[in-house]
């Protein structure tokens, strides 16, 4: 017979063991709390949120999380299924038979099933469509359902990034829904009607007002069980830092999916227990010249002419391959906080190559390359340099670079210019002579084809040469992981050597989240999912 | 009388079309165009030549608008070209917005004016006249921006979000979507930095004017009659000066709803707000030809209908102007 | 559609009277002055506008440094004896770019007035004078530009002209501000000049066959000549603080001219770390604003005692 006062003892005993038990869990044990609103922060507007065709980075994160395409793609570059369970690659590259799983519902209640993902892929080859994914998909021949879980892609040629294509390129392949297509508008769409901007993926659109909030909450129906496991997300646009910051320091937002870097190391001192997230530079920071001229004048004229001035590969070489600091620029721009350099393919992205050696920063290198080329004293080089105020940073570059020049006896003149000129400028062939920007995220070399190939409206440079054309195709065709990344190299170091596209630095990219934010992890700029996200509050 | 209200009821109309038509044409004049912006990656030179033709952007422009007219006559504000949606749609959604923030700023320059005026004109010239008159001049002479970003900071970051920094909650009633934070109190925190920053630039000019006027009421034989009577002296200043004084000041206030507009822009783009101000100045960067228009119609017409009962005011309070004959 | 009542309304909105055309013993110009110096606020603004004239036309001899020469090592520097307001992103010393700012400033807020005065002006005394049909027309485009809010016609301008950087892109901002500022000199004078019009002296005149330039310059002009100073004055100020405010949007002078707006707007985001940056083009801004302010309010209380 035991005491009362040993019964007591006891319980107290095993209770102090089992508490502490508890107490010594690892911290990364923790399972996620379901429910809750996150509280996002864009600092650019949501262009339309017809994804098939709307531009902007800012709508592909709002894409990936309200549609679902085949495959996914991992930090660490390995693919997983999305809609679709499995998937084989013949021998000779050319068929892709995907497995779908059985159970994906796009938010009106129809199935994802074979012929959805037929519709989507011929509606984004479609050049009615104007889709910015069209490009990508040239190598595709056709799409067959082969019965209604089974889906096969043929290919004209072997293409090496056709997962990484269907998986990040913009946003991936989103799958459309027919009846939803077929029922409501483009501008429908466009506009953000929820019965209309139909997808797969796990948050369902509730609202879209422009300016205002975008609001998306979770889909019951969402075939990973369990997941998401917020009850909403709602987005709002703050395009001022200021408020930016104060917003995520008095913790009125929970995540902000693009912070400025100039900012990040105050935001560092202001909330220190922030999740400041960043990753391996995979965005080129450019200084660009343009090779060449319409012959006549007429922009977009198929015959052109050298440029007065970058025409001549001395001069290019000269300001744009040692006349620039390259170091200098990261060190006053970018506080250190990304790589000079000089290849085409940054420093995060597939098969990078370091060719820094290539344009070593060499005043008299530069200067001997000028006179040589006829300017001087006497004839002293003078030419714009056109940025955009889409970024401070750009602003801050274009200045660097400008006094990087006066000291090898150069003038640049800076032309700041908003966005949407600048744009017209560049792809309608207008006047210009050196730009300073960041162009797109590079997820392969191959994601950015449509950039420097020589018939397509985004080579701004506008050069003619079709050697370029021809590295890219073998790049894009070449199975074996080895040969790419030796292709890869030689067309870095040719574009390097011709300054085709002149390459000043990497370009870093920050994510902020509050510290209750758990479950985010960082891919890269151009993903940004919330399903795994949860909120520890 | 009446017929003089008339005609300028029926002026409106002509004075608003033609405001629309010069903002069309000059948005049209703007270097650039919302294609480009609107095809992004997908920029080729023939799907652009499609895609104009398809917004028929490349008729003559008394033709475009015309069209536009047509279509405003049908209550068909037209949808922005960028964004696919219906601009008046989105206009009544941010109207709340601005109108308060506008409706609000005049009380709070009031709030300011009304005893700075009354110290200045009850002690005309002395050392509290001076202060009175520097406090509001103080106000006029900081730009708008720079004083919402030092409330901002003292309110937001400071004082550990005493005040929220950004975005909105509705007055109740007054929300159009589907998911609406509204409420009074959140609503007057969100709208109380923003006001402050508006208001008090016009407070030194409502100062100025309601002082003058009241030292000008004051003077007049109607209130030394007043006294005489043996009225006593708050009484005096207060009922009878005041009421008179304000009315002009008013009045003439209205012609300063220009500026407030103005200033709307600037301090919504600051405190990220979802009005009338944001709407416009995205537009016309963005070259969003259908979204300036119905800004600039709104905004056109708030402006000429202000100025209209502005002017019938005036004459109705003051007898001795007459209008018309 | 212009309004009919015919009290006058200045920049500010502030009534402006007329003095009556009544004989005294000293010249009324003189009577102004002799009120101008006896009041503070005006002699307190007065010193203010002429420090920062005098700042800007020696604006190369005061400031320790170039304002747009960058010096990369020495980015965001504090406040010290070589750098007495510290130095901005780009290395550029910040007490310099101030003292050349107040060129830009000055400029950008006299020139825009001026040439407001210079289009207007002319324009109101045309449409008083001769009235009917010309007054109509001239009206009815002053009462258009009237109609649009003040920065929603300067945003558009700007964004048509296109910000620039340097001398051009000063003029541009000049501009824009100038025609918005055009239909309240017009506005003013007209009124002016219908009041004076019909007086009998007038009449006189013409009978005797004066030519009518003559009597407009002679006779009516001087009467508008008050109200025309006091709104220059206060127009300045006004025109500064809306530079300032365009460049807050991306639109005024552009970079590196050291405009105060420019520094503000792009310093604004730094106020955490580095708050000195922005406080100071802040403060130059208030106290040229101010400066002018008084000196109007004071030049406006001299010239029409009617209304203190």
């Amino acid at each position: 017979m035991r005491s009362r006062r040993f019964q007591a003892s006891l319980f107290m005993v095993l209770t102090t063991v089992l508490c502490t038990a508890v107490a010594s869990l690892p911290a990364d044990a923790q399972t996620p709390k379901r429910g809750g609103t996150l509280r996002v922060s864009y600092g650019n507007e949501i262009a339309n949120l017809d994804f098939h065709t709307a531009p902007g980075y800012e709508m592909m994160w709002v894409a990936m999380n309200v549609g679902c395409g085949l495959v996914n793609i991992t930090p660490d570059g390995k693919f997983v299924g999305d809609a679709a369970d499995s998937w084989q690659v013949s021998s000779d590259g050319l068929l892709y038979t995907f497995k779908l799983r059985p159970n994906v519902l796009f938010h009106d209640g129809t199935k994802v099933d074979a012929a959805a993902v037929k519709f989507s892929i011929d509606r984004l080859m479609d050049p009615a469509t104007k889709s910015g994914m069209r490009s990508f998909y040239s190598p595709v021949h056709s799409v067959e359902a082969m019965d209604p879980l089974t889906v096969q892609i043929r290919l004209k040629h072997p293409y090496a990034f056709m997962l990484h294509m269907l998986a990040a390129y913009r946003t991936g392949l989103i799958l459309y829904s027919p009846t939803a297509t077929q029922k409501y508008s483009l501008e429908d769409r466009k506009a953000g009607k929820p019965e209309a901007v139909v997808g797969c993926g796990p948050f369902r659109l509730v609202e879209w007002v422009k300016g205002s909030h975008l609001v998306m909450d979770r889909f019951d129906k969402y075939f990973v069980p369990g997941v998401p496991y917020l009850d909403r997300v709602h987005i709002r646009t703050i395009k001022d830092p200021v408020t930016e910051m104060a917003a995520f320091k008095a913790g009125e937002v929970d995540f902000v999916a693009s912070f400025s870097p100039e900012h990040v190391d105050t935001l560092k001192a202001q909330v220190p227990r922030a999740q400041i997230m960043t990753g391996k530079e995979t965005t080129p920071m450019m200084a660009t010249m343009k090779v060449t001229i319409p012959k006549d004048g007429k922009p977009m004229a198929k015959e052109r002419v050298p440029h007065p001035i970058f025409g001549d590969i001395r001069v290019r070489k000269a300001v744009g391959c040692y006349g620039i600091d390259r170091n200098e620029i990261v060190k006053i721009a970018f506080k250190g906080q990304a790589t000079p350099w000089v290849g085409m393919i940054p420093p995060g992205t597939l098969d990078s190559v370091d060719i820094n050696q290539m344009c070593p920063h060499d005043q008299a290198k530069a200067k001997a390359l000028l006179a040589e080329a006829g300017y001087g004293p006497q004839k002293p080089l003078t030419f714009e340099l056109m940025t955009n105020t889409e970024k401070s940073v750009f602003n801050i570059i274009a200045t660097v670079i400008k006094e990087q020049m006066a000291r090898i006896g150069v003038t640049a003149n800076i032309r700041l210019v908003d966005k949407v000129t600048w744009m017209n400028t560049t792809l309608q062939d207008a006047p210009w002579d050196m730009y300073v920007e960041d162009l797109l995220s590079l997820i392969t070399l191959d994601s950015n084809a449509y950039l420097t190939t020589t018939p397509s409206t985004w080579n701004t440079s506008r050069h003619t040469d079709p050697k370029v054309d021809e590295y890219y195709a073998r790049y894009a065709k070449e199975l074996d992981a080895a040969k790419r990344k030796a292709i890869a190299k030689e067309l870095a170091e040719y574009m390097a050597d011709k300054v085709y596209w002149n390459v000043v630095s990497g370009s870093p990219f920050f994510m902020v989240a509050q510290p209750w934010m758990k479950g985010y992890v960082y891919n890269a700029e151009f993903e940004v999912h919330y399903h795994k996200v949860w909120l520890d509050k | 009388m009446r017929i003089y209200i008339l005609r300028r009821l029926l002026g409106i109309i002509p004075t608003v079309l033609m405001i629309t038509l010069v903002v069309f044409v000059m948005m049209r004049s703007i270097p650039g165009d919302p294609v480009v912006a609107l095809l992004g990656d997908a920029y080729t030179e023939e799907d652009a030549i499609k895609t104009r033709e398809a917004y028929g952007l490349n008729k003559p422009i008394a033709i475009q608008y015309l069209i536009w007219l047509g279509r405003l006559a049908q209550g068909d504000w037209g949808t922005s070209i960028l964004s696919g949606r219906p601009v008046l749609q989105d206009v009544l959604f941010r109207l709340p917005v601005t109108l308060e923030l506008i409706v609000l700023s005049m009380v709070v320059a009031l709030v300011i004016a009304i005893p700075a005026a009354i110290i200045g004109a009850k002690r005309q010239n002395t050392w509290a006249d001076y202060s009175a008159t520097s406090v509001a001049m103080i106000g006029v002479s900081i730009p708008e921006f720079f004083l919402g970003v030092l409330l901002l900071l003292t309110f937001s970051v400071g004082l550990k979000g005493a005040l929220p920094s950004s975005g909105w909650v509705y007055l109740p009633g007054t929300c159009t979507s589907v998911v609406c934070a509204a409420g009074l109190v959140g609503n007057l925190q969100h709208v109380l930095m923003p006001a402050i920053a508006l208001g008090v630039g016009r407070a030194a000019i409502l100062t100025r004017l309601l002082r003058s006027n009241l030292l000008e009421v004051i003077r007049t034989e109607y209130v030394t009659t007043a006294r005489a009577k043996g009225l006593g002296e708050r009484s005096v200043v207060l009922k009878h000066s005041l009421k008179n004084a304000l009315i002009p000041t008013i009045t003439v206030m209205g012609l300063q709803v220009g500026f407030l507009i103005g200033g709307a822009i600037v301090v919504e783009t600051l405190f990220a707000m979802p009005g009338l101000g944001t709407y416009g100045i995205d537009a016309i960067i963005a070259r969003d030809y259908q979204q300036v228009q119905g800004f600039a119609l709104v905004t056109a017409f708030a402006f000429v209908v202000i100025n209209l009962l502005v002017d019938l005011t005036y004459s109705l309070l003051d007898p001795r102007i007459r209008y018309g004959s | 559609m212009s309004s009919v009542h015919e009290i006058p309304v200045g920049a500010v909105g502030e009534l402006v009277l007329e003095r009556p055309a009544v004989a005294r013993s000293e010249s009324p110009f003189a009577q102004g002055v002799r009120r101008l110096r006896r009041s503070t606020t005006a002699l307190v603004g007065l010193a203010v506008v002429l420090l920062l004239l005098v700042v800007a036309i020696f604006a190369d001899v005061l400031a320790p440094q170039s304002p747009i020469t960058s010096d990369q090592t020495k980015t965001f520097q504090r406040p010290s004896w070589a750098y007495p307001l510290g130095t901005d992103q780009l290395g550029r010393d910040m007490l310099s770019r101030i003292i050349h700012g107040t060129r830009i400033s000055l400029a950008v807020g006299v020139s825009s007035v001026l040439l407001a005065l210079l289009a207007g002006v002319p324009l109101g005394l045309i449409a008083g004078y001769y009235g009917g049909r010309i007054d109509t027309g001239v009206m009815r485009v002053m009462d258009l530009i009237l109609a649009f809010p003040i920065y929603l016609l300067a945003i558009i301008l700007m964004v048509i002209f296109t910000p620039t950087a340097g001398l051009l892109g000063t003029i541009k901002v000049v501009g824009a501000i100038a025609i918005v500022r055009i239909p309240i000199y017009a506005r003013l004078v007209r009124g002016s000049v219908l009041s004076v019009k019909e007086k009998e002296y007038i009449e006189a005149c013409r009978a005797v066959g004066v030519r009518d330039p003559w009597i407009i310059v002679r006779h009516i002009l001087p009467n508008c000549l008050a109200p025309i100073i006091v709104t220059t004055t206060l127009g300045i100020a006004t025109s500064i603080i809306v530079e300032a405010t365009l460049s807050f949007l991306g639109l005024g002078t552009q970079p590196p001219t050291p405009s105060w707006g420019w520094d503000l707007k792009a310093n604004v985001s730094f106020i955490h770390d580095y708050f000195w940056l922005s406080l100071f083009p802040g403060l130059a801004i208030f106290v040229t604003v101010l400066g002018f302010n008084l000196f109007g309010d004071g030049l406006r209380d001299a010239l029409d005692p009617r209304l203190k």
